[in-house]
This record gives C-alpha cells, sequence and structure tokens, in this order.
C-alpha cells in the first residue's frame, strides 16, 4: 500500500525549486549544489601564481645586461638588508651569502672572483642569504622554511588521506593510469567502453567561498574536496569505424547553496558526436550534437543508452570518488616531489 | 514547454524516457501540453528532508507537489499570460519509495511511478483531499486519466486515492 499523503499548501516563492528556475537542460549552469557541502579548501592553499624558474645558460650581452640591472638592484638589497638581517650564525661552506635571489648567471659572476683573478663585483660581506650544501643548486633560508613548511602538510595530508589505495569502481571496470589521466575500461557483449578523465583542474574554484560561508565552525571538521572531472565516454562497437563519444560533466549550479536547492543531474551530457575509432585527437569536423537545444526525449534516450553500458548516477558517484581520492594521492605526491626538488638531490 | 526532468539519485536505476514518455501521455489526456513542470526524482532521505521542512513530517514519502498557482479551482487550468506564467509547477517523486513499496506488493515500478505522477499532477492542478468531497473529486479525476491511459497503453492502473485511507493528513 502506499502511503496516505497529501499535497503540501503551495507555496512556490517559499520553496527553492520551481519549474521556471529548473533551467532547461544546457543552460549552463554554475556552482552545484551538490558538492557544495563537500568541498573544503586545502590546508596548503592551492593559488593560482605559477612562477617557473628557469635555470640555463644566459648569452654573453644578455647576462651582461642582466648583470647591471641585478647589481643596480643588489646594491639597493645589499643596503637594505645590512641593517635589517642578521648575519648567519653559520654558513655550511665558505661561500659567504653573497649571491641570494638571484638566477644561477648572476650567482656565477658573483663567484668569479673567488675562483679566477677578477674582483669581486660583489663585496663578499653583503648580505644576500644562501646555503649550499656544494650540490651546485641554490639552496636559501626561504628553501629551507618551504621545506619544513612542506613536511608539515605532507603530513597533514597523509593523515587524512582516506586510503592509500584506490577505491574500486563496481561493475567490472579496468582502471588504467597514466599520471592525471585515467581511463575506466570495461566490455559488454562486443562492445568496448571507455571513460576518460582528468583530475587537473577537477576542483570546483568555490572553495573559499564555501569556507567563508562555513565560517569557523570549519575549523575542527574541513568540509571535503571533492573532485568532478569533466569525462569523456566512447562506445565501440566491433565492426564499427567510428565510436560514438559522450563528452560529459558533473553540472554546477549557479543559484544558491543552502538546503534543498540543488536542481541539477548528478552527471550531464554536453555533446555527443561519432569520431574515428582509435584516434586520440577529437576531430572537429565529426558533426558534434550538442544539448543545449537538444529534444529532451531525445536527451533521455541518450542517458538511458549510457545507463544500459553501466553509466548512471550511480557510476558517477563512484566516479567522482575515484577522482578524488586520485587526485589527493597525485596531490601528495606532487608536494613530495616539490619537497625533493626544493632539498638537495 | 515541457518536462524537466531531474533524476538526483543514485538508488534506484531510472528509465527516463519512459518516465517521460509516460507522463507526457498524462499531460496529454489532461490538454495541458502547453505548461511546464518539473519532475525531480529524489531518494528517501531527500523526500524526508522536504517533507520535514514543508509539512513537518519527518518521514520519507512517495510524491510531493508544489503547484505554481496556489487557488487553482480544481479542473480549471490556469489563465496564463505571459510565457512565464505556463508554469505549473513542481513534483517531487520519492523513487526510492515507491521502488520500496513496488517490492513490498509485488507491482510494477514504472507503471506505480504513473500513478503517483498521475496523482502528484492533480495536486498541481488544484485537487486535494483534505475533505471527503475534496477525495472524491480527485479519485474521480485519478480515475479517468488512468483510465484513458489504460485505453492508450493498455496498461492496468488505478488511481493512487483508490488506495489511501481517507483520513485527513
Amino acid at each position: 500500500m502506499l502511503q496516505t499523503f497529501d499535497v503540501f499548501p503551495a507555496c512556490p516563492r517559499m520553496f527553492p525549486v520551481q519549474s521556471s528556475k529548473l533551467k532547461p537542460r544546457g543552460y549552463r549552469v554554475l556552482p552545484h549544489v551538490f558538492a557544495a557541502h563537500r568541498y573544503r579548501s586545502r590546508r596548503w592553499s592551492r593559488g593560482v601564481v605559477v612562477v617557473v624558474v628557469v635555470v640555463r645558460p644566459v648569452p654573453a650581452a644578455a647576462m651582461l645586461k642582466s648583470f647591471a640591472r641585478a647589481m643596480n638592484v643588489a646594491a639597493r638589497v645589499s643596503n637594505r638588508a645590512t641593517a635589517a638581517r642578521a648575519p648567519r650564525a653559520a654558513e655550511p661552506l665558505a661561500r659567504s651569502a653573497s649571491c641570494g635571489p638571484f638566477t644561477r648567471s648572476v650567482w656565477m659572476l658573483c663567484h668569479s672572483g673567488s675562483h679566477g683573478g677578477r674582483p669581486r663585483l660583489i663585496p663578499s660581506k653583503s648580505l644576500l642569504p644562501s646555503a649550499s650544501c656544494g650540490c651546485g643548486g641554490l639552496h636559501t633560508d626561504g628553501d629551507k622554511a618551504f621545506t619544513e613548511f612542506l613536511s608539515d602538510e605532507i603530513k597533514e595530508e597523509k593523515k587524512i588521506q582516506k586510503s592509500k589505495t584506490l577505491p574500486k569502481m563496481s561493475g567490472g571496470w579496468e582502471l588504467q593510469l597514466n599520471g592525471a589521466e585515467a581511463k575506466l575500461i570495461r566490455s559488454v557483449s562486443g562492445e568496448k567502453v571507455t571513460v576518460t578523465f582528468n583530475i587537473n583542474n577537477s576542483i570546483p574554484p568555490n572553495m573559499e567561498e564555501e569556507e567563508a560561508e562555513q565560517g569557523q565552525k570549519a575549523e575542527d571538521s574541513e568540509p571535503e574536496i571533492v573532485s568532478t572531472p569533466n569525462f569523456v565516454i566512447e562506445v565501440v562497437k566491433q565492426g564499427t569505424k567510428n565510436s560514438l563519444v559522450f563528452d560529459c560533466h558533473f553540472p554546477e549550479d549557479e543559484i544558491g547553496h543552502s538546503e534543498g536547492e540543488e536542481e541539477s543531474d548528478i552527471f550531464a551530457i554536453r555533446e555527443v558526436s561519432f569520431q574515428p575509432d582509435g584516434e586520440a585527437d577529437w576531430h572537429e569536423t565529426s558533426y558534434t550534437l550538442n544539448t543545449d537545444s537538444l529534444d529532451w526525449a531525445l536527451y533521455d534516450h541518450l542517458m538511458d543508452f549510457l545507463a544500459d553500458r553501466g553509466i548512471d548516477n550511480a557510476f558517477a558517484d563512484e566516479l567522482m570518488e575515484l577522482s578524488t581520492a586520485l587526485e589527493h594521492q597525485e596531490y601528495i605526491k606532487f608536494l613530495e616531489d616539490l619537497s625533493s626538488f626544493i632539498k638537495c638531490h | 514547454m515541457g518536462v524537466v526532468l531531474r533524476n538526483l539519485q543514485h538508488v534506484v536505476p531510472l528509465r527516463r524516457a519512459r518516465l517521460r514518455k509516460n507522463v507526457e501521455i498524462v499531460r496529454h489526456i489532461l490538454g495541458i501540453q502547453k505548461f511546464d513542470m518539473s519532475i525531480i526524482c529524489v531518494d528517501n532521505p531527500k523526500m524526508q528532508r522536504i517533507n520535514n521542512i514543508y509539512r513537518k513530517k519527518n518521514m520519507a514519502t512517495d510524491v510531493l507537489s508544489f503547484p505554481f498557482y496556489e487557488d487553482l479551482r480544481p479542473g480549471k487550468l490556469p489563465c496564463a499570460v505571459h510565457r512565464d506564467e505556463y508554469n505549473l509547477g513542481d513534483i517531487f517523486l520519492g523513487v526510492e519509495y515507491v521502488m520500496q513499496q513496488c517490492k513490498e506488493t509485488s507491482c510494477d515500478f514504472h507503471g506505480t511511478l504513473t500513478v503517483v505522477l498521475a496523482h502528484g499532477i492533480c495536486h498541481l492542478l488544484g485537487y486535494r483531499h483534505e475533505t471527503e468531497e475534496e477525495w472524491d473529486e480527485m479519485f474521480q479525476r485519478e480515475n479517468y486519466i488512468l483510465s484513458e491511459f489504460n485505453k492508450l497503453t493498455g496498461s492496468h492502473l488505478e488511481p493512487l486515492t483508490k488506495r489511501c485511507t481517507r483520513q485527513v493528513t
């Protein structure tokens, strides 16, 4: 027997989800409430500032130019630093702190005096902090602090790592990993289904916002980071040259994050096309069906087609878990690599 | 104009195309094709939360309707003027709850979903079952919808109100 029930008094304004708000599929909806309470910010902020340090031989002319510039800077720095910095108690090597924040080319110039007959360009007692262990790399106080910081972060991240092994997908999917990219492969009755995703940039960018909303209560229980990567499904049938390819994603809702406001499917198809089987690159010449303006009935059939091949909401949830675990694993590995890079080899 | 279908749960495998087709038949029977509505499929915890928030009943249920028009006279279609007003409202379908009921009573899941949906749509159209008169009126409408549905599809569906108690909730 179905339970007795009655209708809730109509209150369209009170209730957050209305048909008018429920956008037809294809409207690009932004931050998804679904994952809203699952995000947390990393203990180590993963900012977007990218610093690339390139150490390479510099042509003589360029070196002179940069050297002249460096000299000016160094003079300013050393003047200020002399007063500001206390001398280090012990330097690992005889090379005194004369070539701190400069690139290797400047470092060589600075040192030429000690090796050859050329006079020192910067007095050895100028306070450019450095330390070297003889590995040929530059070590600074900042590097040391950075390494210590990373060591703590790695410990913390390992503490919150749920498992060192990746969760298994149910349904007999075989997992293949290639760095940040993962493939799930399954063959059923002559059909091969491959799901490919990449964990890079797979964490929604609204973590900070979430943290602000949650305020200090999150201090003890940090919200979890959830990786929601776009993923591509390829269905290959025996004896066909083309595979049917679905470009899918985890939609994010643009409206509020409070209780009951989620309104998107767990995952959605963005595009569908045929692509030559076995080719890695996406052929832009292939007709691509965009689901933005697609007939809803056709869309439902496409979703049912995927569900018949084991790709449904339950799969999407497991994919999210797998991607989250993989992302976290790679993140820890990156921190370890970073720490090794900064330390001596 | 159409039915926005959302599946927010992963407990019950859902045939979206079949669900949509059945809803379209019911819409056709009622002559409400030009009105939008949304159907959101959710699991028990979600249904329980919504039921608790809006009805103060802390339990899962099978269907909750949220009519766009609050004071619609049963059976009268809204007089919509602007495009945005061609909207009947939202129906939350407790698909997990319905599935459990179907297992207990050995009923067909998608058939039962159609019955539950017909009930929910009647609510969007102003029908209620808070008094005996309202209950009778709603039963008649559901009976009509499902008998027409049965004729078109060869099904044997019965109104939900028939199975419900007359107790006013």
